[in-house]
């Protein structure tokens, strides 16, 4: 009786060791991502989270990466800096994740990046950068360079009209500030003049008292700047004013400027980013890119905007990427690999990366459109 | 002669029970000092919190008034640490004795006037000092970067050495809140502290006694900013980055649920309030999108039952015994 007991579990032992052995091997690839799914960033992140959801699915659909399963950890920051470091150390110490793809709650990701940094976890980000030389080392973003958003306001409005005064609404957020920053510093090569800079909260109920001001100063085109309901409070607030002015806004979900261009009509355009205006896209590699991204976007979210989302796809096709360059999955070595990549056609543009630019939209991706009997076109 | 009263055993069991928030809370963070991971984090700012909360307390629990607005301390004390060690290289100790001096000069300033009010007018005031700081703190880019917060802020330094490991800064600010803790406790017992109970009982009555209210709401009210400001300033060196939003009026309404889950006027209640809310989020991670839904049910299940807070529990079972007696 006791041989056949010892038999038995001598066979049970090997049987969980034959089982073990494989598992070891297939130990997925932990992705971690700190994401403001609630609070103030929770429609941009929740499509950023969706976008990585995608990839990782459509990667392990082909077996992962180098034959190692992608799993993704997604912890709510609240968008809070605080929560967001909490959630950081959780996702380290308890998960263990190999990489994070982080949304783009910018204070929450620079309050991590010290902790993320001395662990040697590479980051790469919906957010701008961090600002200390250490972190920026470990991180990387798939955003495009502030200015581009505001150079492709500013020559359409050089090349297309004879407005030549313009205003700058914009929130007090990280990103709105550079771009803020950007048109001052270069709305004279532009042969345009900034005749005002007004900012408001993302909260405000109005914005005629702003709107005002830059008309009276001379400006005849709003440059706005930011997220949200406020795009929609400024069109109404041009109307009820009777300026004649046109409004050209930073990059949004297409959802938000449908009613915009109900209120403005033909003096509204918005900044596009390649993957709201694919229709339209010429054939090639940037639609190729896209055509990857949307086909499963699509059976997935439907008609759903896909322009966060599409970033996350690319911070998860950058991060397979840099490893199957290195052919490591070691934080150092991604994060190497990461640094060394160089014309990477993404769904937003081509990424070049290198030990001084981690933000590696490199050429301006972005067009200008506008809304005609609720179909988007492309002016520029 | 009176004879002293011997110990019961029903003391014997009061006392150990009215030990148990002390005894609970404590065995957390010893758990979290020698098991380390995350847990380390969450009580390191649970720390920092009793710190503040302890402040509050002495404000609002032993003196009974109103403040909306101790996150404004806080900011002051946070961001002139920042300012003064990332950009003119002060180490963290000065820098925040100039933080200090600057959020007690803002209290002094403040509270002198907004004291002489009552109630609501009192809250309402203090309400727009902490909206007002956290205004600056965004639209002041050229000292606070706005939005873009300061980093890089050094780790807490005393005489050239860093505490940089986070069991080490969990040992240190353990230190921070038994020397808070201590404070309280002695000014609840001290004459100031009595005073500030009658003013807390009848601000009328107080004065009849002799004792001048607004005097006392004061003193009560900027030894209750420099805690804020020790714990906006703990907060900037742990975390090595500081903006606007770590001050705002989520940071109030946090301290208040830490003050009253724990229990207002108490020594234990800060201690055991701030641990208690900032684990119970981490207790109900895995419920994901329902997390919330679970902390706040957990927050009207613990005022249901115990609201007077849970330092208070041993009371709860007195109540019953005392129930239990008459009934047989």
């Amino acid at each position: 009786m006791s041989k056949m007991l010892t038999t038995g579990f001598a066979a049970l032992v090997a049987a969980g060791l034959m089982t073990a052995a494989p598992a070891v091997a297939q130990e997925p690839y932990k992705i971690g991502m700190s994401a403001g799914l609630t609070g103030y960033a929770a429609t941009v992140d929740r499509a950023w989270r969706d976008g990585v959801e995608v990839a990782i699915a459509a990667l392990n659909a082909k077996g992962g990466i180098m034959g190692r399963k992608l799993e993704l950890v997604v912890e709510d920051n609240k968008s809070e800096p605080q929560e967001a470091v909490t959630v950081y150390r959780k996702m380290m110490s308890s998960d263990k994740v190999n990489i994070f793809i982080s949304g783009c709650v910018s204070a929450g990701n620079f309050a991590a990046a010290g902790l993320v940094a001395r662990a040697e976890i590479p980051m790469v980000l919906c957010s701008i950068l961090p600002q200390q030389p250490d972190q920026v080392k470990w991180a990387f973003s798939t955003l495009p360079p502030a200015g581009f958003e505001v150079d492709t306001r500013l020559k359409y409005l050089m090349d297309k009209t004879q407005i030549r005064k313009i205003g700058v609404l914009h929130d007090p957020t990280p990103y709105a500030n550079l771009q803020k920053n950007h048109a001052q510093k270069v709305a004279a090569d532009y042969g345009l003049e900034v005749v005002g800079v007004e900012s408001y909260k993302q909260d405000d109920a109005d914005l005629s008292v702003q709107i005002s001001k830059m008309h009276a100063a001379g400006a005849r085109a709003i440059l706005k700047i930011g997220l949200g309901g406020t795009t929609l409070t400024a069109a109404k607030n041009i109307k009820q004013l009777g300026l004649d002015m046109l409004m050209l806004t930073s990059l949004e979900d297409i959802a938000v400027f449908k009613p915009v261009a109900e209120v403005l009509g033909d003096k509204f355009f918005f900044v596009a980013s390649p993957s709201q205006v694919y229709d339209v896209l010429p054939d090639g590699p940037l639609k190729a890119a896209l055509t990857a991204f949307l086909t499963p976007w699509r059976a997935k979210h439907g008609d759903r905007d896909p322009n966060w989302a599409s970033r996350g796809w690319d911070a998860v096709m950058l991060t397979a990427a840099a490893i199957e360059k290195e052919k490591s999955f070691e934080g150092p070595k991604v994060r190497d690999g990461l640094e060394s990549i160089s014309g990477f056609q993404g769904t937003t543009g081509v990424y070049n990366m290198s030990p001084t630019v981690h933000q590696g939209i490199t050429t301006n991706p972005l067009l200008l459109a506008t809304i005609v009997d609720g179909k988007v076109k492309v002016v520029q | 002669m009176t004879k002293s009263p011997t110990i019961t055993f029903p003391d014997m069991t009061r006392r150990g029970l009215g030990a148990l928030p002390w005894i609970a809370a404590a065995g957390v963070l010893a758990y979290a000092f020698f098991v380390g991971g995350y847990l380390t984090t969450v009580m390191s700012f649970a720390l920092i919190y009793v710190v503040f909360v302890t402040g509050l307390n002495v404000f609002m629990g032993y003196a009974g008034q109103v403040s909306f607005g101790h996150n404004a301390f806080a900011a002051l004390s946070g961001y002139t640490s920042a300012y003064l060690t990332t950009s003119h290289g002060f180490a963290p100790l000065p820098a925040f004795g100039a933080g200090l001096a600057l959020a007690l000069s803002c209290a002094l300033i403040v509270g002198y006037p907004t004291l002489r009010l009552k109630g609501h007018y009192l809250a309402m005031a203090t309400l727009a000092i902490g909206l007002i700081v956290y205004e600056v703190a965004v639209e002041w880019t050229s000292v606070t970067q706005g939005y873009m917060g300061i980093s890089g802020i050094p780790p807490i330094g005393i005489a050239g050495y860093e505490i940089t490991s986070e069991r080490g800064q969990l040992a240190f600010l353990t230190v921070i809140v038994a020397l808070a803790t201590l404070v309280s406790w002695r000014i609840r017992e001290s004459r100031f502290g009595r005073a500030l109970s009658a003013v807390a009982g009848s601000e009328d009555a107080a004065r009849a006694l002799g004792i001048s209210a607004s005097r006392y709401k004061l003193s009560a009210f900027l030894a209750s900013a420099a805690f804020a400001a020790l714990a906006g300033s703990l907060f900037v060196h742990v975390v090595g980055f500081v903006s606007p939003e770590v001050y705002g009026l989520h940071m109030v309404v946090l301290a208040f649920t830490m003050l009253y889950v724990g229990g207002i006027g108490t020594i234990a209640g800060p201690f055991v309030g701030a641990v208690i809310i900032s684990l119970l989020p981490e207790m109900f991670r895995q419920f994901k999108d329902y997390q919330d839904l679970a902390y706040g049910a957990a927050l009207i299940l613990l005022l249901i039952y115990a609201p007077r807070g849970l330092s208070t529990i041993s009371s709860l079972f007195r109540r019953a015994a005392a129930k239990k007696a008459v009934v047989s």
